[in-house]
């Protein structure tokens, strides 16, 4: 069996944090990710991001994942690609469908001493009359079509939802030659930040408030070719009689995100449920450590946040494993991690920042009462 | 609002369960996520729910009038991504 | 804050919310103009002036301030504010005409001399423009800033212009 000191899931910018951290410290580290690129979604941020200079504030997201990447290939960390982890076991056995140079695959096992779970989160759908109908997708898959791929997912698009996912693939979208003829949002105010929504209006995207999508109208082959919208009452309920309809070949739902918790779900970590993270989330400690002990959490599998955010607790989790494999001496692990734990209290400022701020302390707090001390045994669920 | 939301559409697309299907299974006792996915297989296609877990759940919250937590969660079981039985086999996990 | 419902904001509310170069300041030429008006931990147009003319401090969360009398309207900050709300305003560019300095992600990007459509902040055409300065240096990591001109009385309106098809 293959033995590691540190294996990591998920190589986006929590996973990779993680793995550089423990690798400097001199931790033999394994990130494995089933994506054919490392990066997660850094390499489809192709917008400078907000932040301060310390978090390189003001470089695109795609050229923070060259920069880790690069930083972890110095550091001697390991990643393998097309490769899936799709199980964890008592043990601390980690079962992998590795991918292999010719399109195989093999299944292994590998023996970590221990696991950081940065595997990210998944997006929400909206259901509406035609919302499985071809051109109807999510904006992050939008985004990758665009962004990764080079497609363009359609001419004209209704993006619904105005987070900053929304608002930013609205912008993306646009880069990329297509029209978002409607911007649909069921609130009364603007989600995300308001300099993202003020760079689409410039550009002409007409943005409804309080209007929902109620239905996507196929044409003969079944794909969207119409979109119909409705402003919505007070309990978010559409007011018949306002309908309008768009003529659209793509509809974007950024409708939000959540984490992607299977893995720890299936080591019966104590979880708990935070709407302000995206839902049901593993409990951590300061250290991102879950209840079952040498089992670490970073990035928006724990709640989800932003990039920069997912970078620091990787950071953490990072340095917290190598500090229980006594690879760094304690003084210096927990200084280190105050510092990253001070610059995270940064990022979680302001009106946007402190929703968050507060939500995270609420789950610490909630880890100390329940958890206590993490459990040394994995226990499955029977 | 049945105008709207129709019983027939699709909720879980892998196993083509619709709305009417889970309201039908709500009305015969099931009261969270895993009650609905016992009765009609919503959420036991390829994506294991990853998909239409949200919308089951909003189902649950307005026909049982209770909030989103209270729907609880499928049971994760390895293996959490699809994989062959041939390289199961060959592997020979744990 | 209007600009919650609506997505932009009114030249009115924006000089109530955030601290903007006086008149006096206006009649000496090109300065910034910081449409920055949400507290967000963000501060890069701090880092970007070489003169410190861009005041942020702590916490980050601070709105951006503008020492007028520092700023020389270079630009370099445009380019480097990821919510791409700076820009450069010139009332004095000439006897009749003002100019204003945005950035410009889309393609094609303008040329210097052509003539484009000058829009507000909700996107509409209020008049007509002339492109007179393309800045797009290696620094600026793609990010073009565009210098048009356009005539005096539009000059708190006009943010951007009319977003083209490539071909």
């Amino acid at each position: 069996m293959i033995e590691k000191d540190v294996v990591i899931v998920g190589a986006g910018p929590a996973g990779l944090a993680a793995g550089i951290e423990a690798s400097k410290a001199g931790a033999n580290v394994l990130i494995i990710d089933l994506n054919i690129k490392p990066g997660g979604q850094l390499f489809k941020q192709i917008h400078k991001f907000f932040g301060s200079s310390a978090h390189r504030s003001g470089t695109r997201g795609m050229d923070i994942g060259m920069l880790l990447l690069r930083e972890a290939e110095e550091n001697g960390v390991e990643i393998w690609l097309k490769s899936t982890v799709i199980g964890l076991f008592p043990g601390n056995k980690v079962a992998v469908e590795k991918g292999l140079e010719n399109e195989a695959k093999e299944v292994v096992t590998i023996l970590a001493k221990k696991i950081i779970v940065a595997t990210g989160a998944s997006e929400n759908v909206v259901r509406f009359k035609g919302w499985t109908k071809p051109g109807v997708m999510g904006a992050g898959a939008a985004q990758t079509m665009i962004n990764v791929n080079h497609v363009k997912p359609g001419e004209k698009v209704v993006m619904l939802g105005s987070g900053n996912v929304g608002l930013i693939v609205s912008y993306q979208l646009m880069q990329a030659g297509c029209d978002v003829v409607a911007l649909v949002e069921a609130a009364p105010k603007i989600g995300g930040y308001a300099v993202h929504a003020a760079k689409i209006r410039r550009a002409g995207v007409p943005i409804y408030m309080k209007h929902t999508i109620i239905e996507a109208i196929g044409d003969e082959t079944d794909c969207v070719k119409e979109v119909v919208i409705a402003e919505v009452d007070d309990k978010f309920q559409p007011i018949s009689g306002t309908e309008k309809v768009i003529e659209a070949d793509c509809v974007a739902i950024a409708a939000g995100l959540k984490p992607t918790v299977e893995l720890t779900r299936l080591l019966n970590c104590e979880f708990t449920f935070n709407g302000v993270f995206g839902g049901f989330i593993p409990l951590h400690n300061k250290n991102m450590e879950t209840s079952v002990e040498g089992v670490y959490v970073a990035g928006d599998a724990t709640g989800v946040e932003e990039a920069n955010t997912a970078l620091e607790e990787g950071r953490i989790a990072g340095i917290a494993a190598a500090q229980s494999l006594s690879l760094i001496a304690d003084k210096e692990a927990e200084e280190k991690k105050d510092a990253i734990w001070k610059r995270l209290e940064m990022l979680r400022l302001g009106p946007f920042g402190e929703r968050r701020l507060s939500a995270k302390e609420v789950v610490l707090a909630e880890y100390l009462n329940k958890v206590g001390m993490p459990q040394a045994e994995i226990k499955l669920k029977g | 609002m049945s105008e709207i939301m129709p019983d027939d559409m699709i909720v879980c697309r892998c196993e083509e369960i619709t709305v009417g299907e889970i309201k039908q299974s709500i009305r015969e006792g099931a009261k969270d996520i895993t009650g609905v996915k016992r009765r009609v297989r919503a959420g036991m296609g390829l994506c294991q729910g990853r998909t239409c877990e949200k919308l089951v759940q909003q189902i649950l919250c307005s026909e049982l009038n209770i909030c989103p937590e209270q729907t609880g969660r499928s049971t994760a079981r390895p293996p959490v991504r699809p994989v062959t039985f041939g390289e199961l086999a060959e592997g020979g996990v744990v | 804050m209007a600009l919650e419902n609506t997505g932009y904001l009114e030249y009115e509310e924006l000089v109530q919310i955030q601290t903007i170069p006086d008149e006096e300041r206006f009649k000496k030429g090109a300065v910034a103009v910081i449409e920055c008006v949400q507290q967000i931990p963000c501060n890069p147009c701090e880092a970007a002036c070489s003169r410190k003319a861009i005041i942020i401090g702590n916490p980050i969360t601070n709105l951006p301030i503008v020492n007028g009398d520092e700023c020389t309207g270079c630009g370099i900050c445009v380019s480097k504010c990821p919510g791409m709300a700076i820009f450069i305003v010139n009332k004095v560019h000439s006897e009749t005409k003002a100019t204003v300095a945005f950035p410009y992600e889309y393609f094609p990007i303008p040329t210097e001399g052509e003539e484009v459509k000058a829009v507000n902040r909700k996107g509409e055409v209020v008049c007509d423009g002339k492109v007179i300065k393309v800045m797009n240096p290696k620094a600026f990591d793609h990010t073009p800033v565009i210098t048009i001109e356009i005539p005096k009385e539009y000059v708190d309106q006009v943010r951007s212009i009319q977003r083209r098809r490539a071909e």
